[in-house]
Parts: structure tokens; C-alpha cells; sequence
């Protein structure tokens, strides 16, 4: 596994290979989270499927593929969308979008790891599927790698401050919620139904 | 033999397959027309998915990656827009390499004799193929090789994906395939 500053080395080395002019395309780097990520790299397995979002050369490197492979898709143009099938590394450059593609893989019985920033995990779709992965029991873990930001939108502030969150959320949400059994199937009155 | 006999043929060959399963709403449970041609299907190929349409066409793409032939099915057309993402920046893409395939079947409404109103018997045939590069969108007359269809979207591997639409209108109507 790469160390610290073989992963800072490598950033560093497409952030001038960047500002040189000699990538046409937007790139994403890493940095600051290093010593998190080789932690959380400890537990995966090479067989294991990774998943990640636009931001993604530290997990691909992290995951064994090789810095030479990494380097030449991102000077292709790719940072934003790297994929390694052979090494079970894939990426979406949509805000948690890879979330349900690795539920389906989870689903067939491969453990993932699903990487995604902080405002994509405040996203019904990952809720979703964190919900159903959960109590499905699903091989499979989200990660949330919290910045603080969206671009450069602050999340919580813009989801509002939540510092009451879950406890009274959910008085409110259910204050006016009820409990019903229905006397009707779902269309129609029960004798023929098209639907 | 009616279009709706010809839909039940093809799920029911579909069913036979060792890689494939199907997913969708009413599918393990019954509350619309479609459950019905599933009856050829065993329950054990049967996923009954929550209403979350984007999150079960991603996890067709996943399971599709791991070589599952993946039957999604999304009772009406309408309720399929909320798959627009995975269908259009996933799907579409061709960025994550599928060892099985994706089948989307969908469904226009019925209008006769009753109109189930505007929300739910939208055909967006036309605006799904101007959105697609590589799914292919194909949809079911009565003359359509229903069976056949099914078959050769199980087997050919261009494309890998497909949308298949059906018009409840036409499931009491006598089909004219020969197939």
C-alpha cells in the first residue's frame, strides 16, 4: 500500500502536470486525508469492489491500482469518471450515483465499499440505499468523507443547522402521521381491477 | 393467442434462464397487470423492490455487472422518469461493464375503459431514444415477435441494454406475430 507521501507525491505531481496545461480536463484532487484513508484501505480486500465519486485517485491508488495506470487516465481526461473493472474500482461523477450501482453488486453477494462526500450522503438516493443495504444485511459500507462542503457550498448550512436533528425530527414528522388498515384494495372496489 | 399471452410467453422463457431475476414492484405481490404474466416465473427469481425507481435500476446495473440478467420492471412509463439518471448518466454511458444485461420492461397505461389520468398513461418513446446513445428503446405492437423479442434481447450482447414497451391498451387484443 502506498504511504502518505507517495499518495501527497502523486497529487502533487498531477496538480503540476495540471497547471501545466497538459491535462484538458477538470481534475479533482485529494489531500488532507491521508491517514484516514490508509486506515479504512486496511480493511479492504483486493477482491473487494470499491466504489467512489469524482474525486477518486487516492481510493484508486489505495486500492492497488497501479500509480503509472491511475496517472495515464487522468492525463486522458478521466479524473472525474476513473474505472478499473480488473481491479474492481469504479467511479460516478454523479452526486451519489454510484451508491445504487454498488447496491446491486453488494446484492449478488460481493462486499463494497462506497465512497461519497458529504452532501451526496445527505441525498434521498443514498438514503435509500443505505437503508436497504442495512437491513438487507448487504456486504457492503459507506463511507462519508465530510469536508464541510459542496463545491464550495457550506452543507449543513444550506440543509439548515441540525444541532436539534434526529430525536425531534421524527416527534415532528410524526406528529400528524397515523395508522390505518384499508377497507379497498389499492384501485377499484374490489370486484375487477385494470390496472 | 393474446399480446398479453405473448408478454407471459416471454417472461415465462425468461424465467427459465439460470442467470435471470427479476425486479420491480408487483412482481412478488399482486396489484397490476403485469404481476400477472409473471405467473411462469418462480418466486426465488423474484426481487419485490421498494418504490425507488432510481435506486432499482442502479442496482440492475450492479447486478448486471456481476452477470445477472436483470428483468426490471417499471409498471408505467411515467413512474420509469424517476430513473432518468441511471438511465441516461449510468446506463446509457456504457461506463461500467455489464457480464449480464439489463432489460427494462415498462408499460403505457391503459386508457379504455377507464382514463387512469394524465400522470399515468404517458408514452415517452420518442424522448427516451432522443436521450440514449447505446440503450436501445423498443416498443411492442401487435404485430410485434413479442417472444422473439425477449429472446434476442437475452442473448445479443449489442447492446446490452434495452427498453422494452408494452401498451396495456393492447393486452386483450389478439396478437398478429407469427413468431
Amino acid at each position: 500500500m502506498l504511504s502518505k507521501q507517495e499518495l501527497i507525491d502523486f497529487e502533487a505531481d498531477i496538480a503540476r502536470e495540471f497547471e501545466a496545461g497538459n491535462i484538458r480536463a477538470p481534475v479533482h484532487l485529494h489531500g488532507g486525508n491521508e491517514e484516514a484513508l490508509i486506515e479504512i484501505f486496511k480493511e479492504i480486500k483486493s477482491m473487494d469492489y470499491v466504489f467512489s465519486t469524482h474525486r477518486s485517485h487516492y481510493h484508486a491508488l489505495l486500492h492497488g491500482v497501479p500509480a503509472d495506470k491511475v496517472k495515464a487516465e487522468i492525463m486522458a481526461g478521466h479524473s472525474i469518471s476513473l474505472q478499473f473493472p480488473e481491479y474492481h474500482f469504479f467511479t460516478s461523477a454523479i452526486v451519489a450515483g454510484i451508491c445504487p450501482i454498488a447496491l446491486g453488486v453488494a446484492m449478488t453477494g460481493q462486499k463494497c465499499w462506497v465512497f461519497v462526500g458529504d452532501m451526496a450522503a445527505q441525498t434521498g438516493i443514498f438514503h435509500e440505499c443505505a437503508k436497504y443495504a442495512f437491513q438487507h444485511s448487504l456486504p457492503i459500507y459507506f463511507i462519508t468523507e465530510d469536508n464541510g462542503l459542496s463545491v464550495d457550498t457550506p452543507t449543513e448550512k444550506v440543509w439548515g443547522d441540525t444541532d436539534y436533528w434526529q430525536e425531534e425530527f421524527d416527534e415532528w414528522l410524526g406528529k400528524y402521521s397515523y395508522l390505518y388498515d384499508r377497507t379497498y384494495p389499492h384501485q377499484g372496489a374490489g370486484k375487477w381491477v385494470t390496472f | 393467442m393474446t399480446y398479453f399471452d405473448e408478454l407471459t410467453r416471454a417472461m415465462t422463457w425468461l424465467g427459465e434462464q439460470p442467470d435471470t431475476v427479476f425486479i420491480g414492484q408487483q412482481v412478488r405481490y399482486p396489484g397490476n397487470s403485469l404481476f400477472k404474466t409473471l405467473e411462469g416465473v418462480p418466486m426465488e427469481k423474484r426481487i419485490e423492490f421498494p418504490v425507488a425507481e432510481n435506486m432499482q435500476l442502479g442496482a440492475s446495473i450492479g447486478m448486471a455487472m456481476q452477470g445477472k440478467t436483470v428483468i426490471s420492471i417499471f409498471p408505467r412509463m411515467d413512474f420509469l422518469l424517476c430513473a432518468a439518471d441511471m438511465l441516461v448518466n449510468h446506463l446509457d454511458k456504457n461506463l461500467y461493464p455489464l457480464t449480464g444485461k439489463v432489460i427494462i420492461r415498462t408499460c403505457i397505461g391503459a386508457t379504455k375503459p377507464m382514463h387512469p389520468g394524465v400522470q399515468h398513461c404517458g408514452d415517452y418513446t420518442e424522448g427516451l431514444r432522443s436521450l440514449f446513445d447505446n440503450v436501445v428503446v423498443e416498443k411492442l405492437r401487435l404485430n410485434s415477435p413479442i417472444n422473439a423479442i425477449y429472446q434476442s434481447s437475452y442473448y445479443s450482447w449489442v447492446p446490452v441494454a434495452k427498453v422494452i414497451i408494452e401498451e396495456a391498451d393492447l393486452y386483450g387484443m389478439e396478437s398478429r406475430t407469427r413468431l
